[in-house]
This record gives C-alpha cells, sequence and structure tokens, in this order.
C-alpha cells in the first residue's frame, strides 16, 4: 500500500532522532518490561509511552 | 464465479524506533499492505507522535489496520477494574481508528500484575469456556468489528496441544469469530512434543483462520534433559525455514484467510544486517502469499462480522480458578528449583484437577518456571 511521501518523511525523521523508545538489549533475552519515570499513577500526572514488547513472551 | 480480495502481507508494526526503522524501506517501496499493531502496550498519552497516529490513520482509512491486543489477560478467573479499563480504552480507539479486527491471545498471565507475566494456558473445561466467550463477547461489544483469537505457543501436554485448536473454536463461535494461527506457536509444539504437522493441523479450525502470523523464536536447553532444547516463542530471531514451509503448506487449507503477519521485536532488530534480513523475510513471506492467491470458490466471503450480547450484565467469574492460577503464578514465579515446582504444584489448590498437572511434561514444566521468572515484576 501506498503511503504519502510526507507521511514517510515524518516517520523517517521520527525514528531517526529516536522519539520513540524501544526496549530491550541483549539477543535471545527479550527484557521485561520496564516503567519509565513519568509514567501516570493513581495521583495523575503526564503519562508517558512506554513500549513493551509485544507478543514474543513465551 | 468470483474470486476473493487477495491475502495482504502485513508487519507486525508498534511504536519502536527499530522496528520502524526495519519496516521503513518496505513502507516506502509500498510492499507493506496491512500493519498490525498491539494498542495496549502503548499507555495512551498525548506523547505519541503525531506521524505515529498518521501512519495508524492511513492504514486504518484503507481497512488494513489490524489491532493485537497483548495483556487483557482473556482467561483469568477474575475480572479486573484493569481489563474494565481496557474495553474503555479499546472503545475509544475503536471510535478514533478504524480497526479491520481485534484480537487476543489465549491464555491468562502470570504476574502479580497487570502488565507483568506472560501468558500460560488454562484447562479446558466448562467454566474456562464460559469465561472466554463472556469475555470475547464483551471485546466485541467495545469494538463493534471482527474479533479473533491466536493460538498460544506453550503447552504443559501433547494432549492439550491436539486440543487447543478444537477449543479455541468453541471459543469464539458465540461472536462469530475467527483465529489468528501462529505458525511459529505451531511450529513450537510440533518439536517440543514431537508431533506430526499433517495430524496436527486437522485439528484446528482452518475455516476460521483469518490471519496467519509468522516470526522467529530461540532455543533454550533444558537442564532436566540435556539432549533436548525446547523452542521458544521469543520474536527475536529471523524466521526459520521450517516456518516458511508450514506457511506454504498452510496456505492452501485456509479458505478465510487474508492477512498473513511477520513479527519481530525491535530489541532483535538494531543492526544492519538483522534488519536486511527481516525485510528478506517480509519478501519471502509475500511471495509465498502472492503464489496463493484467493482460491475461486463458490461460497460467499466469510466476513466474521461480530455478534454480541447487549447487555451483557456482570463478568463471568471463577473465583477457584482464580485462586489456582494465583497458586500457580506463585509457585513458577518463586520456586528456587524444578523439584520445588513439582512438590509445590502436588500439595496445591491444582493437584488432582481438571489441571491435568500431573501428566504435564517436565521438560514444558521447567518451561513454564523459566517463563515466568523472566517476566515476573
Amino acid at each position: 500500500m501506498k503511503l504519502p511521501k510526507t507521511l514517510l518523511g515524518a516517520i523517517a525523521v521520527g525514528v531517526a532522532v529516536q522519539a520513540t523508545t524501544s526496549c530491550g538489549s541483549k539477543k535471545n533475552d527479550p527484557t521485561p518490561k520496564e516503567e519509565q519515570a513519568g509514567k501516570t499513577t493513581q495521583q495523575g500526572g503526564t503519562k508517558t509511552p512506554i513500549n513493551c514488547p509485544a507478543c514474543g513472551l513465551g | 464465479m468470483s474470486s476473493r480480495p487477495p491475502i495482504l502481507s502485513a508487519l507486525a508494526c508498534n511504536l519502536d524506533a527499530d522496528i520502524l526503522a526495519a519496516a521503513l524501506p518496505l513502507l516506502e517501496a509500498g510492499q507493506v499492505e496491512a500493519i498490525e499493531w498491539s494498542f495496549d502496550t502503548l499507555y495512551w498519552a498525548e506523547q505519541v507522535p503525531d506521524w505515529f497516529l498518521a501512519l495508524l490513520q492511513a492504514y486504518g482509512s484503507q481497512q488494513r489496520l489490524l489491532g493485537h491486543g497483548v495483556y487483557f489477560s482473556l482467561l483469568s478467573g477474575r475480572w479486573t477494574s484493569e481489563q474494565q479499563q481496557w474495553l474503555q480504552q479499546l472503545r475509544q480507539l475503536a471510535a478514533r481508528f478504524s480497526f479491520a479486527h481485534i484480537t487476543e491471545h489465549f491464555g491468562f498471565f502470570t504476574g502479580q500484575n497487570f502488565h507483568h507475566g506472560a501468558p500460560l494456558p488454562i484447562p479446558y473445561s466448562a467454566s474456562t469456556l464460559r469465561l472466554g466467550r463472556d469475555r470475547l463477547g464483551r471485546i466485541a461489544e467495545a469494538c463493534r468489528c471482527p474479533v479473533g483469537l491466536e493460538n498460544l505457543a506453550f503447552a504443559y501436554s501433547l494432549e492439550e496441544v491436539k486440543r487447543h485448536g478444537e477449543f479455541l473454536n468453541q471459543l469464539v463461535e458465540p461472536v462469530n469469530g475467527f483465529i489468528i494461527l501462529d505458525l511459529h506457536n505451531l511450529y513450537c509444539q510440533l518439536h517440543n512434543f514431537e508431533a506430526d504437522y499433517d495430524e496436527l493441523i486437522k485439528l484446528y479450525p482452518l475455516d476460521r483462520v483469518r490471519e496467519i502470523h509468522i516470526s522467529g523464536g530461540s532455543w533454550e536447553n533444558s537442564a532436566l534433559e540435556p539432549t533436548r532444547r525446547i523452542r521458544r516463542d521469543t520474536h527475536d530471531e529471523a524466521v526459520p525455514d521450517e516456518v516458511f514451509d508450514l506457511l506454504a503448506r498452510t496456505l492452501p487449507k485456509c479458505p478465510h484467510l487474508k492477512y498473513v503477519v511477520l513479527e519481530q521485536l525491535g530489541n532483535a532488530l538494531k543492526t544492519e544486517d538483522s534488519r536486511a534480513q527481516f525485510g528478506r523475510d517480509f519478501g519471502r513471506m509475500a511471495a509465498l502469499v502472492q503464489q496463493h492467491p484467493a482460491p475461486l470458490l463458490g461460497r460467499p466471503e466469510r466476513s466474521f462480522q461480530p455478534q454480541w450480547s447487549s447487555q451483557p450484565g456482570a463478568a463471568a467469574q471463577d473465583s477457584r480458578l482464580h485462586e489456582q492460577q494465583q497458586q500457580l503464578s506463585g509457585i513458577l514465579e518463586t520456586a528456587l528449583s524444578f523439584e520445588e515446582v513439582q512438590q509445590r504444584l502436588r500439595a496445591s489448590a491444582l493437584a488432582n484437577t481438571d489441571w491435568a498437572i500431573e501428566h504435564w511434561a517436565p521438560h514444558m514444566l521447567e518451561t513454564a518456571r523459566s517463563i515466568a521468572q523472566k517476566w515476573k515484576k
């Protein structure tokens, strides 16, 4: 499926500046989920996106 | 007779720099025909980049956005506020994005808190069937689109492996649901239980398979049986040749297949070599898909449009199952040795029940302990 060039460009920039977080370090050892600072709790405040491993837990 | 729409080649695509970096050349080439997003691995926030939202919208506008839940814990015995919140978030997301369908995983999550642990199986019983159907009905009501369930890689026994497909069929039937057939999960079972593909695939409701997953995994040596290796569904390596072979053999068997999805974790896509291999895996997958065009059949396309209760009422619960799951999770997460696991299980509420712990393969119980301890908080 073709995507607009502007969108592709924005994705490329976003990936390049590491606007996302990614899990993991060691090969063959998906790291457990981590809680980033600023994750919302019952106290409220700003939520921070947390990127947990999707599937691959087995 | 007319042909059905072609099968779409898709990527599991989450807000992960490494996955997106690996996927970008494929996106730029226009090769990614759909994306699957694990919407609940992201705590929804105003900090999600606009471009990622735009990517989701672009595929959603073409009915090519697949939603794949991970943490709902479909078969937990107790209904929790986190599950209620999960449904509410799904309802909001489904209003915002046009999901082609929503799926979740079979099993219950170990771990003492929501969003921790890993999925493990449950007994196939009237009670767990009732629970699972209740949960799937609530998912259908929240998203108002087709709902499906993915087969689990892990199993305790060959008997359980053989019954898995039929139990999935019974779970999804009331919501007119479908199955994700994860072929790497099947590969794990074929290896770990020395099962035969031709015998096992017949036990799956192949007319309900709307989506296929392929991925890689890893090998773990068994401490109990030094000559045995356990196949683990860790999504951190390239797709093995054996899984591509399973794909070639399975494609013609699924008359209502619509999507084939390549999965890999971002932590295994940090190098140029691994990203190049990811691209090759996608190309190989897409080539196999294109070799098996949608068959010419007299039957209409199966849409799996959902059915649900307009007044679901109180969530089904099973307090005894919950207690057993809590005990199992606690034992697996804290036992210091395999022997301790066995001893504590024999003294637990799971002994002499539908759980059939007495028939669990030792090398798989060992693996369950490994899984639970890796993912506990």
